[in-house]
């Protein structure tokens, strides 16, 4: 069934196929439709879940690890200062290792007050134990967020359904709706590994040495590293039955590129446009989408980047005192490759606080690209802000 | 029977075992035990930071025979909703989802969250051990802390300056189902509260007052002593209030001196006669109020 | 939980999520402790302060299980006469009860009364079995000389009784008088005694049919022959027709004979044998004043039966000293009125009596409104008391004259020690004629004390190697009598290790007990009161169980479970089976809780690892 839907319903849409069990939530623009569609389900019994109408994104937080931890599959939406609220807690449900879903609208922090979007928000938790998954099309919400739930309690770690602010949350789509039996199908009711239960009674986190806490934390790592696996068998399960698979990363035109831009959310599908009429011109562009940042696709990047002499990531993000983070981790990424093969990154900031990121913007950071390359292929040292006044 | 006989009101099983980490006669501990007699095993409970963090055991040890789940320091009546709903969900309406905070979690950085399950009702029930500072970090002033009170942020030169935060009269102004205090010196009373709360849906808070010999400054055998000082001098009355109106007193309240207990106390000892006339003037403006709230329901 | 439940996720040593697999069991929590509690059973003040050497404590504890059959038996182990005790023993025993400090002291005396009333019903005993060859001689059967002799029968010797007067009970019979002491009660009690095998030969008086000589066949002897001399007054005029001793008054009245008195009886004395003279003489229809040169609190008498007197129409004139007995004739000189017509003594007697008067002063403090001060004479505080008969009650002392010549003594008592032995081997003494005071608590316990002294005595001269027991760990405390329980070794109360130290009243959590007023017993009216009935007719059974629940059972675990329910370590626990409490050292951080908490002290905190 296709049905033309905002970002937001696509959320709403994919909690509901997954028959969520509870959801915490607290209103924040531009995030506030995912929950109120969710309440409309709830309370009409189109989904039988408990909907827990916290006071604060913190409490939110904390209701779905009590839930999550209680067996029960549990969800939250947020966005920007709802998602920085959280942060202490985000910690707790990746460390407590409880497979929550959550949706994070992208929106730039405060102050200035500002409800557009960039990604400062959600990258901002890089470290805190979650998987997190950027998203590019209202299709691509929905789908992930059903697959969030099932990677999550495959490896019993947190997963972030990132999308857009307005470009996405707002923004209507047509949306192929799975059919209910096969999600079921396709994602079973949860079977806690353990949780909360008066007849196996346990305590959950209990105070951790320094003789025990590291391991604890490389079982964490290890869970991160099983995902990437667990997260392509599933793009193919899902595939499989649906017909659509949005991987780790994905590639675009970028067979014999000598430069591939680097995009995320829905500077992408502006970029795929570039793209595509720069390759009509006949210039050797093509263009790399990175879903997934946590865990980091580093294997992944280095096969579609390797050999490339350019490569230039358009970060809607900016880490203040260093650069673009996108950028700096595919850096990283290819620092081991041999030098012949290792690609010169250029690192653009774009569109903070949801300034436009159009052709023009994409075709200058491209521009600029080619120049610094015919300057002897050496990168900026800093990453360039694209778009500002000057 | 002359002898105040209570082992008969007193349910026989343990649900924590020995060999915690409390500090030698702790009254947070006891309440836990008698607390979880009043529930028994079809419990479970979301424990925010505060000293049962470590009471409860490292891992991979615990000292209670429940579910325990460890929960950030602001959020043990968010973790327990989270709790509450699942069971729901579960279909499972036999299981108490007991919130255990002391009261740094529930006055002042749990406040927000108890607030917000309290005003919808959770179906939980939230205990506060209240030993009146923050002890697990080794006695900071919280604003259970009372007036006068030494604590290392309120150095005997300048003691805690403002009164105890009224918490039962916040939790009653929610209108909660049922709201009490106890005292782990009276245990019929506070497991009979238990039991009675354990029956009823929505949110239930109860008030517990539990000496802490290292914070108050006391010798660890005067626990009891000063939990039944504190009611029987009315600075920690026993009572009850049903949908936040009806207010009521548990027992006679003798109203003793304040002096005896301030007294026996070192985190007061910089305290003179003025000081200590003060804090028994507030006491008894205090039960005024409590009078007219029972007699008038607020 | 089970104390470790296997984790099939482990890897890297951690588990998938950090959860628990056991409990706290395996910190030994224990070893941070410096002080360790101790279940320790300490000694009740009544206890120790029971002339007899009761096991009040445990009796209480016993009554208020409702065990009264093991009650009564623990009582009769060391007390062979309860239901006279409890009627006339002035129970020190509640003067030092710790719950006077809380609302007043318990009526021990009532249950106790209660317990001996009940054993008058039970079947006489069987006899005691002889399993030793000693015979011991009791000369005297008052309360020294029978608990002499029945302490020895249970503990299986032959023991003859000598009794100079026709009937036995020595001071029982012939100076308490009956409304005081019904003389079924006291007969039933003696006739218990003979069932064990007390044997008692009554009008053998030593020095006349029985000589020492005779004595010689047996083993030892022990001698109770009390004291029974009255003491002069020492004023002009003793020695006037018409003056009477106070004990000599009571002896006759108690052998049923009626000693003769006039109308009007002035008593000069100030003890319970001055008062049981007045209301004796009251009740053979005289008119009586008592003549007390104290105030009232001064009496040396039960205050309730001071009140009993005044309520039976004794008229007490305190702060009063006799100077002397005026004749009928020197009466007349002083212009006195003429006194009341003689009565025929209530008895038999014939109307006798010349009237005197008792010459007497009222004496006052020297500083009326302030404290103290010596008393002075008032002025005209003079006075004369018009009397047919004057009865002397100034104390007694014992009559030495019968006594072999080498045994030491002085004018008033025999020297013995704590066992009762005397300067001469052989032979023991206790109640009215050594040095304690003239109770019968005290001679029942002096009985007791010598029954000890001689079952060692003849054991060791029948050969047996006798390891002399601990006199003091006999005792109830450092002062208490000897306990026939701890000399045989077999309590059937104490549940924990104990302690000889007496929990004073520091050592009682008054917080866990609610006031309860005191039992009252009832008594008959005084208008009701017709010759000699008993006054006093005590509590009922029930009221009885009830008033021993008063009891603190001070330094004595009851198993009320305080220390169990206030343990913030799960530390103390009761067994299967046996019930008894434990304390797991390995898990106790010596926090005390539960000895401040113990309602009765019998937690004792004691230094660890010292």
């Amino acid at each position: 069934m296709k049905k033309v839907m905002m970002g937001n319903h696509a959320v709403s849409w994919g909690v509901k196929l997954a028959r969520t069990e509870v959801i915490a939530a607290y209103p924040i623009t531009p995030q506030t439709q995912v929950v109120e569609a969710l309440s409309e389900m709830c309370s009409s019994g189109e989904l039988a879940a408990r909907f827990i109408k916290v006071e604060s994104e913190h409490s939110a937080m904390a209701a779905c690890i009590g839930a999550s931890a209680t067996g029960a599959r549990a969800f939250t939406a947020t966005s920007s200062q709802g998602l920085a609220l959280m942060h202490e807690v985000l910690h707790w449900a990746g460390g407590g290792r409880l497979p929550i879903v959550m949706a994070n609208v992208n929106r730039a922090l405060a102050p200035a007050w500002n409800v557009w979007t960039d990604q400062n928000d959600s990258l901002s938790q890089r470290d805190t134990g979650w998987i997190q998954l950027y998203c590019e099309s209202n299709q691509e919400v929905l789908d992930t967020t059903i697959q969030a739930f099932k990677l999550a309690e495959a490896v019993d770690l947190p997963v972030m359904v990132v999308l857009d602010a307005f470009y996405l949350s707002h923004t209507s789509e047509p949306v192929d709706i799975p059919d209910q039996e096969a999600v079921d199908a396709f994602l079973p009711r949860r079977v806690a590994r353990v949780k909360m239960d008066v007849n196996d009674p346990r305590s959950f986190g209990a105070l951790a040495t320094p003789a025990v806490y590291m391991e604890m934390r490389l079982r964490q790592q290890e869970a991160m590293e099983l995902a990437r696996v667990t997260y392509d068998e599933i793009v193919e399960e899902w595939g499989g039955m649906f017909g659509r698979r949005n991987g780790a990363i994905e590639s675009y035109h970028a067979e014999g590129a000598e430069i591939l831009l680097v995009t995320s959310g829905t500077i992408t599908s502006t970029s795929r446009h570039v793209v595509n009429e720069l390759r009509a011109r006949g210039e050797k562009v093509g263009l790399v989408k990175v879903k997934m940042f946590r865990p980091f696709p580093t294997e992944a990047l280095r096969v579609a980047l390797a050999g490339v002499p350019h490569v230039a990531v358009l970060d809607r993000n900016i880490s203040p005192g260093h650069g673009g983070i996108f950028a700096e981790e595919i850096r990283s990424a290819l620092y081991d490759l041999a030098p012949e093969r290792r690609p010169r990154v250029h690192g653009y900031i774009v569109g903070l606080g949801g300034r436009d990121v159009t052709p023009a913007v994409i075709e200058d950071c491209l521009a600029r690209t080619r120049a610094a390359a015919g300057a002897g292929n050496t990168p900026e040292r800093e990453d360039l802000w694209v778009g500002v006044k000057s | 029977m002359s002898q105040i006989q209570i082992k008969d009101q007193i349910p026989t099983g343990e649900l924590m075992s020995s060999g915690h980490f409390a500090c030698p006669g702790c009254g947070g501990s006891l309440a836990m035990r008698l607390v979880l007699k009043g529930l028994g095993p079809k419990t479970m409970v979301a424990l925010p930071a505060c000293c049962w963090t470590i009471v409860a055991g490292p891992w991979p040890q615990s000292s209670v025979n429940i579910p325990l789940y460890h929960s950030p320091f602001e959020t043990a009546a968010a973790v327990a909703s989270g709790i509450r709903a699942a069971l729901d969900m579960q279909g499972d309406q036999e299981t108490t989802v007991l919130a255990w905070a002391g009261d740094g979690g529930t006055f002042d950085i749990g406040l927000q969250a108890l607030s917000g399950a309290a005003e919808r009702n959770e179906n939980i029930l939230y205990v506060c051990y209240d030993n009146e500072a923050y002890m697990n970090t080794g006695i900071q002033r919280s604003s259970a802390t009372p007036w006068g009170a030494w604590t290392t942020t309120t150095p005997a030169g300048h003691p805690e300056a403002r009164p105890k935060k009224d918490i039962l009269a916040i939790m009653a102004a929610h209108r909660i189902p049922y709201a009490a205090t106890a005292s782990v010196a009276y245990p019929v009373d506070l497991i009979r509260k238990v039991e009675k709360a354990r029956a009823i849906r929505g949110t239930r808070f109860l008030h517990v007052i539990a000496p802490c010999p290292p914070g108050w400054k006391t010798s660890d055998d005067e626990t009891i002593e000063l939990a039944r000082m504190a009611v029987l001098t009315k600075i920690f009355p026993l009572m009850e209030v049903e949908d936040g109106q009806t207010w009521r007193f548990s027992m006679e309240h003798p109203g003793d001196p304040v002096e005896p207990y301030i007294k026996r106390q070192g985190r007061f000892s910089h305290l003179g006669p003025r000081e200590i006339g003060q804090i028994q003037l507030d006491v008894d403006a205090r039960w005024k109020m409590l009078e007219r709230r029972v007699e008038m329901g607020i | 939980m089970p104390e470790k439940r296997p984790d099939s996720e482990m890897v890297h040593g951690v588990p998938e999520v950090a959860v628990s697999s056991t409990t706290t069991m395996a910190n030994r929590t224990g070893s941070w402790k410096y002080t360790r509690p101790v279940f320790q059973d300490m000694v009740a003040p009544c206890n120790a302060t029971c002339a007899i050497g009761v096991d009040i404590e445990g009796t209480m504890n016993l009554v208020r299980e409702g065990r009264l059959v093991e009650a009564r038996e623990l009582l009769l182990r060391e007390n062979p006469m309860p239901a006279t005790t409890g009627r006339i023993c002035d129970h020190p025993c509640e003067s030092s009860c710790n719950r006077k400090s809380f609302d007043q002291p318990v009526a021990v005396h009532s249950v106790e009364r209660m317990l001996g009333d009940l054993a008058l019903e039970d079947p006489l005993p069987a006899a005691v079995v002889r399993i030793r060859t000693g015979k011991a001689a009791v000369i005297g059967s008052g309360p020294a000389g029978l608990a002499c002799a029945y302490h020895l029968v249970r503990m299986g010797y032959e023991v003859s009784v000598f009794e100079g007067d026709e009937e036995p009970g020595g001071t029982l019979r012939y100076r308490v008088p009956e409304f005081q002491l019904p003389r079924v009660v006291l007969d039933r009690e003696i006739e218990r005694m003979r069932a064990l095998g007390v044997d008692i030969r009554c009008g053998v008086r030593l020095g006349r049919q029985l000589t020492w000589k005779y004595l010689e066949r047996f083993d030892t002897v022990f001698l109770a022959t009390g004291a029974h001399r009255s003491r002069a007054l020492g004023v002009e005029g003793e020695n006037l027709p018409g003056i009477q001793y106070g004990l000599d008054f009571l002896h006759e009245v108690g052998a049923g004979r009626a000693p003769e008195i006039g109308a009007r009886v002035v008593v000069v004395g100030g003890d319970s044998v001055a008062l049981d003279c007045a209301r004796t003489a009251l009740r053979l229809g005289a008119e009586v004043q008592l003549v007390f040169w104290g105030e009232c609190e001064k009496l040396a008498a039960d205050p309730a039966e001071v009140l009993e007197a005044e309520r039976e129409g004794v008229e007490i004139l305190y702060q009063t000293v006799p100077l002397a007995i005026r004749g009928s004739e020197q009466m007349a000189e002083e212009g006195a009125r003429e006194p009341a017509n003689t009565i025929s003594a209530g008895i038999s007697g014939a109307p006798t009596g010349m009237p005197m008067g008792l010459e007497c002063i009222r004496m006052t403090l020297e500083k009326p409104d302030g404290y103290g001060g010596d008393p002075i004479p008032a002025e005209d505080g003079r006075q004369v008391l018009s009397a047919q008969t004057v009865i002397i009650a100034m104390g007694e002392e014992p009559d030495f004259d019968l006594l072999p010549l080498d045994l030491k003594h002085d004018q008033v008592r025999v020297a013995v020690d704590e066992l009762g032995r005397t300067s001469k081997s052989a032979v023991f003494a206790g109640g009215g004629i050594v040095e304690e005071p003239h109770t019968i608590a005290h001679a029942l316990g002096s009985g007791k004390r010598a029954a000890i002294g001689m079952d060692l005595y003849m054991r060791e001269r029948a050969g047996e190697k006798v390891e002399a027991p601990s006199l003091a760990g006999l005792r109830y405390g450092r002062v208490g009598n000897f306990s026939i329980t701890r000399y045989r070794g077999d309590d059937p109360v104490r549940r924990t290790g104990e302690v000889n130290e007496v929990a004073g009243v520091e050592r009682i959590n008054m917080a866990h007990f609610a006031p309860m007023p005191r039992r009252v017993e009832r008594r008959m009216k005084p208008s009701d009161r017709e010759g000699f009935e008993e006054v006093n007719l005590g509590l009922t059974q029930k009221e009885a169980v009830a008033e021993a629940t008063r009891c603190f059972n001070c330094g004595t675990c009851n198993q009320c479970e305080m220390c169990l329910i206030f343990c913030p370590d799960v530390a103390i626990t009761r067994r299967e089976g046996d019930k008894k409490f434990s304390i797991s050292y390995k898990y106790c951080k010596g926090c005390g809780v539960c000895a401040v908490e113990c309602p009765r002290g019998a937690i004792s905190m004691t230094r660890e690892g010292l």
